[in-house]
């Protein structure tokens, strides 16, 4: 198995450089590829991004836990195709009219704040160092188990480290994207693949005939309530599982954080024109990628952890198959967030102003001695500090989902201004930490034991942080909508009102796509999921038990996914979030015009004290 | 390479990266179904084997056909040597291993005409029965004399 698995792994690095090579020699942009990645590239690596960016791995272990209440909150890729679809088209057409050239500057010169620039460069170097290297560090652990040993964590996390910085250095966020893109397609062909074979083959019984094995006390396939008194995980053991409604809404939540975050806006902002945002995000997101964690993923988790070990006992390439798919999957979001977040700093923070003025040729070498050191801070945290990587890592998904009103305020709504967007960052911020190990860690050894643990009431930290950044957001806007810079930020709602208005013009249908996204999401995932225990077994209204011999949960979440994914397609083409046009866009600048220059005159209380001084001398 | 514009070697980048992320995940499933079917498995997987491969060319048109472009020279190439290859390996292995004609002959040999039946399929869909043809028809060209490549004498320009 060693031997196949070093083949196997080999052979896709050499497939990564070969790509990187020739992309190396058609003289593609290094930094952001020319601005115009291939769609069907954007959308393949993008929703790879989005299954493997929450730790597939992680996923599969937590649903072998607790069951199918922990595969429900995949349905948050339903609500992450909605929101990239939201954000990514306006701000795909504001970063071309503005000639923005990453997430950072296009929130910074759009609400004239440093602050928000500085918070979304800090964020990206969340997702590239710790949160990447938590990623890489299971993918590492991966090949641990399945060598038995034989190759240790720590060299398994150099070497792939390595074949992640390969392509990257030579070949770009173009080569970048091009391989994963390409590890995608094999993501998503493992997973349907390793599910078929092992329903197929091994003669224990798998998810259909016993479920999904839980400790005793976990309610396996039903969710535990809408909401749990519990002070949180570390602290008290919620009821039945921490995956209540409230839990697996808050959890979803994540998702979106993985659609949100500095990566993926850059991808969509370095994306060429064309229906690709539409197409990825109904087809590969919503669709295939909901498609696989809902319906395929329970069927691998039920078999775990001996998973690995039947597969090898009828077919060895099978169990090196599984083994590549935790190693695909982490590479994938870590080479997806470290290439992206290097980048990034790069052109905001070195280009301009490390080493300023440079030539071409000496960007590209700055370029890549950034990507040099960022992919060796990688390898030392997930190689030596798995502790920090997890607890700071973990701050990563629920801080990017904090940016979700800034984000809405840049794409559709003028009134939200940048003290509101900055104060509700601020306390969004601060309880994301504070319901997460780092601020409970911290506060505990220095100060006091709270009350509370790791995501009180089982609500996920995403969530916390977002309610009350959402209501301080609307509660400042109410006094500072009005403020001195609503005309910069009114030159590009302007601009967007007079090319680029939605075209759902009749009221009716915009409220009925608004009230069926509300009324989806209440009975998908929110409270009223919870009918989706018994909803198909026990039906409401009558007395009478239906022999389905499937979980009622279970055929819930597929009928909810499938009708989300048809409210995607209904966002992407009727409501047209989902295409972007190359016709010619108008310039326009965030720049406050320069003022202009008068005699120099002192101050009126200065002058005043002055003239008081001289009359009384007179 | 260098008389080539840049926006045509990315474009070409492009479709290759999307051609190798078709095929390598069809060759990754393909080799592991080969592998159990060839072994325990049994001639159902061998078929299954040959339908990923299938697949795997059914994915490839589509590209071409999305991209507006034809099977480049070198996939020809790669494409011929691998089913020579391939062809090679199941005559010497009818031929040296004992029962493997038993078990394989007919899957093996059905897959190998269902793949270059495939491709003739292919061919005579894009191209027509005549051009199809007239892609082997290589004595046609060693007529030396101008009027020869006259259209309506049948020639090719």
């Amino acid at each position: 198995m060693t031997l196949s698995l070093v083949a196997a792994l080999g052979l896709i690095a050499a497939c990564a450089l070969y790509l990187a090579a020739l992309t190396a020699r058609a003289g593609a942009d290094l930094v952001d590829g020319g601005a115009d990645l291939p769609g069907w590239a954007a959308m393949f690596a993008g929703a790879g991004v989005m299954v493997a960016g929450v730790g597939l791995a992680d996923h599969l272990a937590v649903v072998a836990r607790f069951g199918l209440q922990a595969a429900h909150p995949a349905m948050g890729l339903v609500l992450a195709a909605m929101a990239g679809l939201i954000v990514q088209k306006r701000l795909w057409i504001a970063a071309r009219m503005a000639g923005l050239a990453s997430p950072g500057e296009a929130l910074g010169r759009y609400y004239g704040s440093v602050t928000l620039r500085v918070a979304m460069l800090t964020l990206a170097i969340l997702f590239a160092l710790p949160w990447s290297a938590h990623l890489l560090l299971g993918a590492a652990q991966a090949v641990e188990a399945a060598t038995g040993g034989a190759v240790a964590r720590a060299p398994a996390v150099w070497v792939l480290a390595f074949f992640l910085f390969l392509p990257a250095v030579t070949g770009g966020w173009r080569a970048t994207v091009l391989f994963l893109a390409m590890q995608a397609v094999l993501l998503a062909m493992l997973i349907a693949a390793l599910a078929a074979l092992a329903e197929g083959t091994l003669a224990t019984p798998g998810f259909l005939d016993a479920g999904i094995p839980v400790a005793e006390g976990i309610l396996r396939d039903l969710i535990p309530g809408v909401i749990q008194n519990s002070a949180g995980i570390g602290k008290q053991t919620a009821q039945g599982g921490i995956f209540s409604a409230m839990g697996i809404v808050s959890t979803a939540l994540v998702f979106t954080g993985v659609a949100l975050s500095p990566g993926m806006l850059c991808l969509a902002q370095t994306t060429a024109a064309g229906r690709s945002k539409g197409f990825g995000a109904v087809w590969l997101v919503a669709g295939l990628g909901g498609g696989l964690m809902l319906v395929l993923v329970p069927f691998l988790a039920a078999r775990l952890p001996g998973l690995p070990q039947a597969l090898a006992a009828v077919e060895p390439l099978a169990a090196v198959g599984f083994t590549l798919l935790l190693v695909t999957a982490g590479q994938l979001a870590a080479g997806f967030f470290t290439t992206s977040g290097t980048l990034i700093v790069t052109r905001e923070v070195i280009l301009p102003y490390i080493v300023p003025g440079l030539s071409p040729r000496g960007q590209r070498l700055a370029a890549r001695i950034a990507l040099a050191l960022a992919y060796a801070a990688l390898a030392t945290l997930a190689a030596f500090a798995p502790r920090f990587s997890a607890v700071f890592g973990g701050l990563a998904l629920p801080f990017a989902v904090q940016f979700l009103p800034a984000l809405i305020g840049l794409c559709f709504v003028r009134w939200i201004s940048r003290a509101a967007v900055i104060a509700g960052l601020v306390f969004g911020l601060l309880l994301v930490t504070f319901t997460e190990p780092l601020g409970l860690i911290l506060f505990e050894g220095l100060f006091l034991d709270l009350p509370w643990g790791r995501w009180p009431l089982t609500i996920h930290s995403a969530a916390w942080g977002l309610a009350f950044n959402l209501a301080v957001v609307l509660l400042a806007s109410v006094f500072t909508a009005r403020g001195v810079e609503r005309a910069r930020r009114d030159r590009l709602h302007d601009e967007f009102a007079a090319r680029w208005a939605l075209p759902e013009s009749r009221p009716n249908a915009r409220t009925a796509l608004w009230s069926l996204t509300l009324i989806w999401a209440f009975f998908a995932m929110g409270p009223g999921a919870i009918l989706g225990n018994s909803f198909f077994s026990r039906p409401v209204f009558t007395q009478a038990e239906t022999a389905l011999g499937l979980p009622s949960l279970w055929v819930w979440q597929i009928l909810f996914w499938l009708v989300g994914t048809a409210l995607v397609w209904w966002l992407a083409h009727r409501a047209r979030l989902g295409q972007t046009s190359s016709d010619p866009l108008r310039r326009i600048d965030f720049r406050d015009p320069a003022p202009v220059p008068g005699p120099a005159r002192a101050p009126d209380w200065i002058a005043a004290g002055l003239a008081r001084v001289t009359q009384r001398a007179r | 390479m260098s008389g080539v514009p840049q926006s045509d070697r990315i474009q070409r980048l492009d479709r290759h990266a999307l051609v190798m992320a078709v095929w390598l995940p069809a060759a990754f499933l393909a080799t592991a179904v080969f592998h159990h079917g060839f072994g325990p498995g049994g001639a159902w997987w061998v078929a299954g084997g040959f339908g990923v491969l299938l697949a795997g060319f059914g994915a490839h048109v589509i590209v071409n056909a999305v991209l507006g472009t034809d099977f480049s020279a070198r996939e020809v190439a790669l494409a011929l040597f691998a089913f020579a290859l391939a062809t090679l390996a199941i005559i010497f292995s009818v031929l040296l291993t004992p029962g493997f004609a038993a078990r394989f002959f007919w899957p093996a040999a059905l897959g190998m005409m269902a793949l270059a039946g495939a491709a003739i399929l292919y061919m005579v869909i894009r191209n027509g029965p005549r051009a199809a043809f007239a892609r082997f028809d290589i004595i046609r060209d060693n007529n030396p004399r101008r009027a020869s490549r006259l259209p309506h004498r049948g020639g090719r320009a």
